[in-house]
């Protein structure tokens, strides 16, 4: 296996565009000529002379305004919260759970705003693993759509009126369906029960509670209650796991408790470790947890089933249905053969997993893990993982009814959007209106809520006190951090029991949820002290130790192949669609295809060109739009050239389309205008984001998210905003270095990690190869051994690219958000970008080419139909000899003796001389005020005055026509020094943590001060696969990053690294 | 010389004597300032000594309690744990019910302490009887700001300068009339007008005219750059208040801790205005009855829901936060934390707000001469809040490192000594200076 690396089918193509716009850091700007031809120009009425007075005017109005101080207010506490300190952080433990992902967590409150959301390391088994929707969340609580009052009938109205309708109308009804998403949490299964007892009594069936979840894992728990008699969900353990075989399973992404499988896959795929996992991919669209593999399959949907037969055969079981791969994939043989062999080795210490929702292909799963032991091992059958509870069939039934008319007399819904993630939305919509009563406790009057004849606002997540049992091991509590922003919303807990005449309303302060919920911790732990709970946010339940066998059942039926396959897949910001409206989360480039705003159908590249698609787009060349039809539904989406795509496959991301009426789902969930405003439709509406792709999910015996599709022809072209063909990296292949276990293993650090040389002339007029740390052209900063010098590691082994980091980074330092059409001109603001490589055949490894002759960008194309992908985090490198320095003509940047690059953004003059020169291109310009301009309203959350809330105050917002780059959080650095300080001690190694290794789920980021001889990040700098990225440019970054390792076998980087070593020793012998 | 063992008893006697003896003279004049300095710490937050506050009036309290008839001692168990004074001694339970208010406990605070501090109320006058020296807060007192003064001094110059430039036209105009008219040559009243005539003068005295129009502009471009320089300069602001608090009766005469008030400033970045509450301490029992500034204090009552009317005063549960003005203004793109500088730094207060203790009137930016007339201040020569006085004095204050107090800056001057070169150049002034660790770059305060 050869490969190369390059950003994009642009650069691997050198498309005439790519070719021009690579030497620009920012692409597109129009010439003088152009400005002043410009037709417009003329016409408008300002003449120049005119325009000089204008100018002069507002100068001299401008410093006559400066001359006025302005009075500034300041309103200090009547009685100051004892735990609050004006200026000074409070952090509060908590969980987060919203039907999708579910994680111990840690809330940074600033005068009692919540404005940092990070994972609790210390307490709960997610151990604090998080992902960008859950650090996200916290702009959530800021929405300016978000309901404040309740509504009957789509007026507002007050409490006391909807509870006494609601009350009554569930005395009276003759049926009641309770239709939530999965409920972990104790206290409201108790109130539920409580409610079920009141209307059933013992054995009526008038109330019925329904569990649906916008994304189902009905097949698991239909395959284990099948095999095992259960219906449960066991508890994974990646970190046990030698070999790892995901079919489907995007793991380290959206499947199921990914928050904990991260951390625990992470922990396997340390080289230096006693062994590292071997963890084969077969999927069909390229995946977070698919670009990590060490080897991957490219399978149509309805292959997986195949791809697990195959397997089983391989061990010697019997599938009992076909296991011919002849007509998949070659790579997926090859993958599987690769898996086999590593499954025989490590046996017991293997784990299986699959995506998908069809219990035949689950019920295959179960039976390899059972083949290879691995319950007991790595699958935990005592200690099930209660999310995901939703019942198919009971659902489908449910709906059918509605549809049909026959729906209950009242229907209560809470935390769900059937009109938007169920496959006949539309039908459902048109029978929820003929339910008598529908009571909707939901955060926005959604597509669901906004249809029924009762909406009651519930409380943000940080505003509401709640418990969980995600894991039988394991009790959680979250707490209020923020008293309701809502002027008057209730907890949906206490809705619940006002309803059910077991409590009365308390009114914005009311302590009816907490008091119910601590009497359900009472009556579980009657010993234990609810408060420490909830200072830990966690207490640990003794568990049951399982009696479970496994036993074979028939396998039931498969998905059904057909020409062409669409699959369904979650991405990493957007999800199942519940955080549409967070600007944060649409703005975060998709960590494979890196695109933002929008949704698209996923197609290799190889298979665009035979079908006429364009492959290649920029800034101002989009992609061709096709229709896909499903089922006789059809959607209009641009087509994204994605190599790893399983050919005569399709992906479409759910979670897209939200508020096709326009509903008030949150302003950043709709598409807006080049200059501001909204896109409206036809209709009046504003204009969703992407398409629904819900309406075309298989229903069978449970929802498959696969279904048969065509693909219509190319039609014109649709704009997209992607970072990347942006911020290229020359072809300099001296950033990303891989190599294998083996050789790492095996081989000196010259094989993998040469050190970069220059010639030089020594003593004697020779031509010798010398360091490239002994050129220099500046003198050295007084950095390494005086106070300190912070430094950043990224393991790039361990690093996953799932983009928590970056929202981490957003959030901790107001980074403004730009909108699609400033993304789609190369001008987002992040200050931490994650670049994906792809590699391709040509290349054994970055930098060894595999023949430097002979190699071609063209031949390359056709080997790119399945690529190795690494992730590679980059933000500024805070060099030594920092070339942005030097170039900046007011000292507006400047070296500080920490070792820091600082930007002082009072000083900068706008002249991007310093971005021009950065080598890797991480410096933002701010092109206009974000915080202010039109053009940003509907995106930038600075701009309202709820969305500002979210603002960290220890970091200034940066103004129009200043260059901005990442500090190192030097807020944080600032702060731990200080506390250091005031408690008249050392710094300990690990205190200081910067946002983004502090979110890192996988601990990839390591950072500290490095003339702490001691620290990690010394010994990290210090190790064999430690380099630093551009290092012959000489400027002597304070970032390293650690080899990429894969454990797999490739003769070809073998031979080349290993020859390299070779060469090296007789150098130095 | 050899020197016996009993002399050398006499001689280490002697030697004991004489310390003693030292040792005690000194022991009486500590303990009237010590009574002093432990009043105002531990005390004078809640206790007054001539009027009841939060706790009652101390002066002469152990008389009171020996009349009252308390068990000998039990006032010294009360101060150390009144809980303890009151399972022992009856009177002690009924001094209890004074008040709701508990008083803190102060286990530390030894028996000699107590009869200091006690020693030192005693020996205060009664200040009902004695004319105030600091003066008591007037805000009907109408005093001429000083920047106004200035201010109109000024515009007295602008107006006899235009009177001047009036007279010199006036004269000079007379005088061309005369000459005119006394002029025998018609041609010349004819051909020379008023501007012609100025041209030739002009002319005449060229050399200076030309350097009376560049010391002009100079002076003028001068004058520009140094009021450009003065833009936002907030040396003097002193915005209105919505209570006219006086600083001289709080932190002077009644000798109350700035850190009592302004209790973030050792915690936090900002010194924080006080929370009503805090004032509450004091005003529940200070309500200025009889006195000028008794409705700023009802203000008080009135944001922290404080009910007079029935009698002993209760919380209505009514409140109104009160919006100051903030004085110290600093822009949004600087960061200044204050425990920074007065916990770490060990800064005063004094150094950049000026001596509170005097300051009658509500609080005002200080200008640097005020603040370098303070002693122990840092002498400064750049206006208040300017980035140059921050870093004028960053340049000039030492920090005190690697003398085992505080393990971080030990840390640092270890580091810092394996650079000799750089550790010779730091110490050529003999002390390391804020700048030297880094307090003159950018990303410190900018961020």
């Amino acid at each position: 296996m050869t490969r190369k690396y390059w950003k994009g089918l642009e650069e691997l193509k050198e498309t005439p565009e790519f070719i021009k716009h690579k030497e620009q850091e920012f692409p597109n700007q129009q010439t003088i000529e152009e400005f002043l031809s410009d037709d417009k120009l003329s016409e408008t009425s300002t003449a120049r002379r005119d325009f000089l007075k204008f100018l002069g005017f507002s100068v001299a109005a401008a410093t006559l305004a400066a001359c006025e101080a302005p009075v500034t207010k300041v309103v200090p506490y009547v009685n100051k919260p004892e735990d609050v300190t004006p200026g000074m952080p409070t952090w509060y433990t908590s969980t987060y759970y919203d039907g999708n992902s579910y994680a111990s967590i840690l809330v940074k409150t600033r005068e009692a705003r919540p404005i940092f959301i990070k994972g609790n390391k210390d307490f709960g088994f997610t151990k604090g693993g998080v992902n960008p929707q859950i650090v996200a969340s916290v702009l959530g609580l800021y929405d300016g759509e978000r309901l404040t009052k309740p509504t009957a009938g789509g007026t507002v109205a007050s409490w006391s009126s909807i509870d006494k309708a609601v009350s009554s109308a569930l005395k009276s009804a003759k049926s009641v369906t309770l239709l939530t998403n999965t409920v972990i949490s104790p206290s409201m299964k108790r109130a539920i029960a409580e409610m079920s007892v009141a209307m059933n009594g013992e054995a009526g069936s008038k109330f019925q509670h329904i569990q649906y979840d916008a994304v189902s894992y009905a097949g698991m728990r239909e395959a284990n209650m099948s095999n095992f008699g259960a219906r449960i969900i066991p508890s994974y353990d990646f970190s046990k796991a030698k070999t790892i075989v995901s079919v489907d399973a995007d793991f380290l992404n959206s499947w199921l408790l990914s928050t904990e499988f991260t951390g625990q896959y992470a922990a396997t795929r340390n080289p230096d470790a006693a062994w590292m996992s071997k963890h084969i991919q077969f999927e069909t669209v390229m995946s977070i947890t698919g670009s990590n593999a060490d080897y991957r399959g490219m399978i149509k949907p309805s292959e997986q089933a195949t791809v697990l037969a195959y397997i089983i055969k391989g061990l010697g079981g019997n599938p009992g249905v076909s296991a011919d791969l002849s007509k998949a994939d070659p790579s997926t043989k090859a993958a599987a053969d690769v898996a086999i062999k590593a499954l025989k080795k490590s046996k017991k210490e293997s784990l299986v997993v699959s995506g998908s929702n069809n219990i035949g292909v689950q019920q295959l799963t179960n039976k390899l893990n059972n083949l290879l032991q691995a319950y007991g091992t790595t699958i935990d059958l005592s200690n099930p993982i209660n999310l995901f509870q939703s019942e198919d069939a009971q659902v489908a039934k449910f709906v059918k009814d509605v549809v049909a008319g026959n729906g209950p007399d009242v229907l209560l819904m809470m935390d769900v959007n059937p009109v938007y993630t169920l496959p006949n939305g539309d039908a459902f919509a048109k029978g929820l209106k003929k339910i008598k009563t529908s009571v909707a406790i939901s955060a926005y009057a959604d597509e669901t809520a906004a249809l029924c004849s009762y909406v009651c606002p519930g409380f943000h997540a940080l505003e509401s006190w709640s418990d969980f049992e995600a894991k039988a091991s394991e009790y959680a509590v979250s707490q209020p951090t923020i008293r309701p922003l809502g002027e008057d919303t209730a907890s949906a807990l206490e809705s619940l029991l006002v309803w059910n005449g077991s409590a009365v309303r308390g009114g914005k302060d009311s302590s009816v949820a907490y008091d119910y919920i601590k009497a359900t911790f009472a009556a579980k732990f009657p010993t234990a002290d609810f408060a420490m709970t909830v200072h830990n946010s966690v207490m640990p339940q003794a568990i049951v130790p399982s009696t479970l066998v496994y036993a074979d059942a028939k396998i039931a039926a498969l998905p059904k192949a057909a020409d062409v396959e669409v699959s369904f897949y979650q991405k990493a910001g957007i999800g199942t669609g519940a955080h549409a409206n967070n600007p944060w989360l649409q703005e975060l480039p998709d960590p494979i295809t890196k695109v933002t705003w929008d949704n698209y159908v996923t197609m290799n590249p190889v298979e665009m060109k035979a079908k006429g698609f364009v492959t290649t787009y920029d800034q101002e060349h989009g992609l061709n739009l096709t229709t896909v039809k499903v089922n006789g539904k059809s959607v209009t989406l641009p087509v994204y050239p994605l190599p790893g795509q399983a050919l005569n496959t399709i992906g479409i991301a759910l979670g897209y389309g939200r508020g096709a009426n326009g509903e008030k789902i949150g302003k950043a969930a709709f598409q807006t205008k080049e200059y501001g405003g909204h896109e409206l439709n036809d209709a009046g509406n504003r204009k969703p984001i992407g398409a629904n792709v819900y309406a075309m999910v298989t229903t069978g015996a449970t929802f498959e998210y696969s279904a048969a599709a065509t693909v219509g022809a190319a039609e014109g072209l649709y704009p997209i905003a992607a970072t990347q063909i942006h911020h290229t990296v020359m072809g300099r292949h001296s950033i990303v270095r891989e190599t294998t276990l083996g050789i790492y293993q095996n081989n000196d650090k010259e094989a993998y990690n040469p050190a970069h040389t220059l010639q030089k002339l020594d003593a004697h007029g020779n031509h010798v190869e010398a360091p490239v740390s002994e050129f220099d052209l500046w003198d050295a900063h007084p950095v390494e051994k005086i106070g300190h010098r912070w430094g950043i590691s990224i393991d790039l082994s361990s690093c996953i690219g799932c983009g928590t980091c970056l929202i981490a980074c957003q959030s901790e330092n107001n980074v403004p958000v730009v909108g699609k059409d400033e993304v789609r001109r190369g001008r987002e603001m992040h200050w931490l970008r994650i670049d994906r490589y792809f590699a391709s055949d040509e290349e054994a490894a970055v930098g060894t080419r595999k023949d430097k002759e002979t190699f071609s960008y063209d031949k390359a194309e056709l080997a790119a139909e399945n690529p190795k992908v690494v992730h590679m985090p980059l933000m500024c490198h805070h060099c030594n000899h920092a070339p942005c320095e030097t170039v900046c003509p007011v000292a507006a940047t400047t070296h500080s003796n920490e070792g820091l690059n600082q930007m002082a953004y009072n000083r900068c003059i706008g002249t991007r001389y310093c971005a021009n020169n950065c080598p890797y291109k991480v410096r933002r310009f701010n092109w206009f005020n974000y915080p202010a301009y039109k053009k940003f309203t509907e995106v930038n959350p600075a701009q309202d005055d709820l969305g500002r809330m979210v603002l960290n105050p220890d970091v200034t917002v940066r103004t129009r026509g200043v260059m901005e780059k990442c500090s190192l959080c030097v807020q944080r650095i600032q702060a731990t020094k200080l506390t250091a300080k005031k408690e008249a001690r050392e710094i300990i190694d690990g205190e200081f943590a910067t946002a983004c290794s502090d979110a890192c789920p996988t601990h990839a980021i390591t950072v500290g001060d490095w003339n702490d001889l001691k620290s990690m990040i010394r010994s990290k700098s210090e190790n064999n696969r430690a380099y630093q990225a551009l290092e012959e440019v000489g400027v002597k970054p304070n970032v390293w990053y650690q080899v990429k390792v894969r454990n797999e076998e490739n003769s070809l980087l073998t031979a080349i690294q290993s020859e390299a070593d070779h060469a090296s020793n007789k150098q130095h012998h | 010389m050899e020197i016996s063992r009993i002399q050398l008893l006499k001689r280490l006697k002697s030697l004991a004597f004489v310390t003693l003896t030292f040792g005690f003279v000194g022991l009486t004049n500590f303990t009237k300032a010590q009574g002093e300095a432990l009043f105002k710490s531990k005390c004078a937050t809640c206790h007054q000594t001539h009027k009841n506050s939060t706790g009652p009036k101390l002066f002469q309290v152990r008389d009171k309690w020996a009349a009252g008839g308390a068990k000998e001692g039990s006032i010294f168990m009360w101060v150390n744990n009144w809980q303890n004074a009151v399972a022992a001694d009856p009177y002690a339970a009924e001094v209890s019910k004074w008040s709701p208010t508990a008083m803190a406990a102060f286990p530390d605070l030894k028996k000699e302490d107590i009869t200091a501090i006690f020693d030192w109320i005693d020996a205060q006058p009664d200040p009902a009887t004695v004319t105030n020296t600091g003066g008591p807060m007037d805000p009907s007192k109408t005093e001429m700001d000083p920047a106004e003064e200035e201010g109109s001094v000024g515009w007295i110059w602008i107006v006899m300068g235009v009177i001047f430039i009036v007279v010199i036209l006036a004269v000079g105009g007379v005088r061309r009339q005369l000459k005119i008219a006394t002029s025998d040559n018609p041609e010349t009243q004819e051909k020379l007008t008023y501007a012609e005539e100025l041209r030739s003068i002009a002319w005449k005295y060229r050399l200076w005219v030309g350097l009376g129009s560049l010391v002009t502009v100079i002076a003028i471009v001068v004058t520009l750059f140094q009021s450009l320089y003065r833009i936002n300069v907030m040396e003097e602001y002193q915005p209105s208040q919505p209570i006219a608090f006086p600083h001289d009766r709080h932190a002077g005469v009644n000798g109350i801790d700035c850190k009592y008030c302004h209790n973030s400033v050792t915690k936090s970045k900002s010194a924080g205005i006080p929370s009503v509450n805090v004032c509450m301490n004091c005003h529940k029992q200070i309500d200025g009855t009889g006195k000028p500034f008794a409705g700023e204090i009802k203000k008080i009552y009135a944001a922290a829901g404080w009910d007079l009317s029935s009698g002993a005063g209760k919380y209505t549960g009514h409140t109104k936060p009160i919006v100051w003005n903030k004085v110290h203004v600093l822009p949004d793109h600087v960061y200044f934390n204050h425990s920074q500088h007065v916990v770490v730094g060990g800064v005063d207060c004094k150094q950049c707000h000026g001596d509170m203790k005097t300051m009658n009137e509500t609080a005002k930016v200080q200008p640097v001469s005020e603040l370098n007339k303070i002693e122990g201040n840092v002498q400064l020569t750049k206006p208040t809040l300017t980035m140059g006085w921050c870093i004028e004095c960053h340049g000039k204050k030492d920090v005190t490192i690697g003398n085992g107090k505080n393990a971080y800056y030990d840390e640092i001057h270890r580091r810092l000594k394996k650079d000799p070169a750089l550790y010779k150049k730091y110490y050529k002034d003999g002390k390391v200076s804020v700048s030297e660790l880094g307090g003159w770059e950018c990303a410190k305060c900018h961020y």
